[in-house]
């Protein structure tokens, strides 16, 4: 109940206006500029690397050489063609893609069944269970490297498409099931009983009535896990060798090897990867900002 | 709830796929670090059992000790740096504020962004020749502060901090403009009644009534700077001479340039231990606080 509030706070606060003071007073007024003012520098730092790096991929590299800080003369999409050719980018792109698609359709299907049990039914061994995949959450992903890599390599699975899928699932299920876990216990109690009355089983009624019910948990989840898997390293460097399995992350870390000196064509590459990513946060960034918020106050 | 004896076997197949996974991925792979850790294999040969000794080797290393106080300076900059910057920013927005949603905007965005993106990014950025830095000093006519930002081990684990620090304030910049929605307004309206000025207000008021929230964000952003590994690799990988390697980069230089995998293994124990048991000393400052 209390993590129910936790989350359900997030919803409220991105969602709800700034302030409650009315009116206006002198002192207000000539604060405000200030305010203003650091408001506005704070965004130019935080905005200003990634817009630098996007105007400057338009540029040729002499006239990067001459100017790095404004806008282009003319704006030229040969470093952006150069960038996919010789980049492998089609390739990353597709990897990511799969890879993040069918690791959190498999979390959140199998996160949602777990959690249903765990909210909704009494049993023995509940508590465990629900402790034990927290726990997850608190499980430092680096020291999990070396072991993985080992027993990935004794079943085999190093280097193949399907490799990354395991480790994505197993640690992404433990927010999946906190947050919706919290989510469902929220749901009266009288739900199933009128269920099973008209005789719907217990598959029945978690695909029918409760998975539906947790739709805007399932949508905080599913885009969580997604950017979380889109922009995972750590494993993909360690678990996968072969050029054509590579995701985007893997990739282009050696991408700016191979460029070293090549700048603007870097640039081009990265602000293609950062475009996808950018818009789906502009388009979604409530249910965004709910996940990484909520999942960082738990975990 | 009636059903639930009929259901035991329900339960189990709900549970089971989920559990099988998670158990399998995440926590087997800690137990078999501490198999491997006792062990010498150079991950083809036969394997030595080999007792202590690695964790011995690792504890006589000064290297390995170097990677820990980095760790432990990545920690304190996030802390110090962080936290202030995104208390300060969230004191300031949390007020009649004209486009408040797109400062928010553009407050968190950094945190989406893949960090590799970000790394290879903020290289270019401090790249001493045609970084904006270093040609930003020189177009002001401040040429001689000039630096090799990430080449020198002087400069290194200054300028990866400040990018860690980028990274992140806007993760607790929302969880603090999340937290001061909640303080009630006609507690802040009694004050000013009383005679509290706006910075007596913030201090004697506001931030005791969100302490409980800036406290979290604390243990998140140690727990979250210990995890520090994909933007060293990329930055620096833990160059120059050592000066930015923190314990993962030394786990996996150890392990994958060495092919020490026991050795490795020993590594990541200690990595799981040091990150365990600072979480759980913050926690326990937590807890004693907030009574």
């Amino acid at each position: 109940m209390e993590n129910n509030q936790v989350v359900s706070e997030h919803e409220r606060n991105i969602s709800s206006k700034v302030d409650t003071t009315k009116g206006f007073n002198i002192k207000k007024l000539i604060k405000s500029p200030i305010i203003y003012l650091s408001l506005i520098i704070f965004s130019l730092i935080n905005v200003y690397p990634i817009v630098w790096m996007v105007i400057n991929s338009f540029k040729s590299q002499q006239e990067f050489s001459l100017d790095p800080f404004f806008l282009p003369d003319t704006w030229r999409w040969d470093n952006y063609i150069d960038a996919w050719q010789t980049a492998n980018l089609g390739t990353y792109f597709f990897n990511s893609i799969f890879v993040a698609v069918i690791s959190v359709v498999v979390t959140v299907l199998f996160g949602a069944l777990s959690s249903y049990f765990l909210a909704r039914f009494t049993f023995k061994m509940n508590k465990l269970v629900y402790v034990l995949f927290i726990f997850g959450m608190i499980i430092p992903i680096h020291a999990t490297l070396v072991p993985m890599f080992i027993l990935m390599n004794n079943l085999g699975l190093l280097n193949t498409g399907w490799t990354l899928l395991f480790p994505y699932v197993a640690f992404n299920l433990p927010l999946t099931i906190f947050i919706l876990t919290s989510f469902m216990k929220a749901f009266p109690k009288d739900i199933e009983e009128s269920a099973i009355m008209d005789g719907c089983g217990i598959f029945r009624i978690f695909w029918s009535i409760i998975l539906p019910m947790s739709r805007p948990a399932i949508a905080t989840v599913t885009i969580l896990n997604f950017i979380h898997c889109w922009n995972e390293f750590s494993f993909a460097l360690v678990l996968i060798n072969d050029e054509s399995l590579k995701t985007i992350p893997l990739g282009l870390a050696n991408f700016s090897g191979q460029y070293n000196t090549n700048y603007t064509g870097q640039m081009a590459g990265l602000t293609m990867v950062i475009i996808p990513t950018i818009l789906l946060y502009v388009l979604l960034e409530k249910h965004i900002v709910k996940g990484m918020t909520a999942g960082a106050v738990k975990g | 709830m009636h059903i639930l004896q009929r259901n035991k076997l329900a339960i189990f197949i709900g549970l089971i796929p989920a559990l099988i996974i998670y158990l399998t991925f995440s926590i087997i792979p800690i137990v078999i670090s501490i198999y491997y850790s006792f062990m010498e294999w150079n991950g083809f040969g036969p394997m030595e059992f080999v007792g202590l000794q690695n964790f011995i080797d690792i504890a006589k290393d000064p290297i390995f000790w170097k990677a820990v106080k980095n760790n432990i300076y990545v920690v304190l900059a996030s802390v110090f740096g962080q936290i202030p910057i995104a208390l300060v920013l969230a004191l300031l927005l949390n007020r009649k504020v004209k486009g408040a949603k797109l400062f928010r905007t553009i407050g968190f965005m950094p945190v989406v962004i893949s960090t590799v993106v970000i790394s290879l990014t903020w290289n270019m950025f401090y790249n001493s020749e045609i970084g904006f830095i270093n040609r930003f000093l020189e177009g002001i006519g401040l040429g001689s502060l000039t630096q090799n930002w990430l080449g020198d081990p002087k400069w290194a684990m200054i300028s990866v901090c400040i990018t860690i620090i980028w990274q992140f304030v806007g993760l607790y910049f929302i969880i603090f403009l999340a937290a001061l929605q909640n303080v009630p307004g006609e507690v802040l309206e009694a004050a000013e009644i009383d005679g509290a000025s706006g910075w007596k207000r913030t201090i004697f008021i506001t931030i005791p009534m969100i302490w409980d929230s800036i406290l979290i964000s604390v243990i998140l952003c140690i727990s979250g700077s210990l995890r520090t590994f994909d933007l060293i690799y990329v930055m620096t990988n833990g160059g120059p001479a050592h000066s930015t390697e923190v314990m993962a980069i030394y786990m996996y230089e150890k392990t994958f340039s060495s092919m020490k995998y026991g050795y490795g293994s020993a590594v990541s124990l200690y990595i799981f231990v040091f990150s365990l048991l600072l979480i759980w000393i913050s926690r326990l400052l937590l807890q004693r606080k907030s009574k």
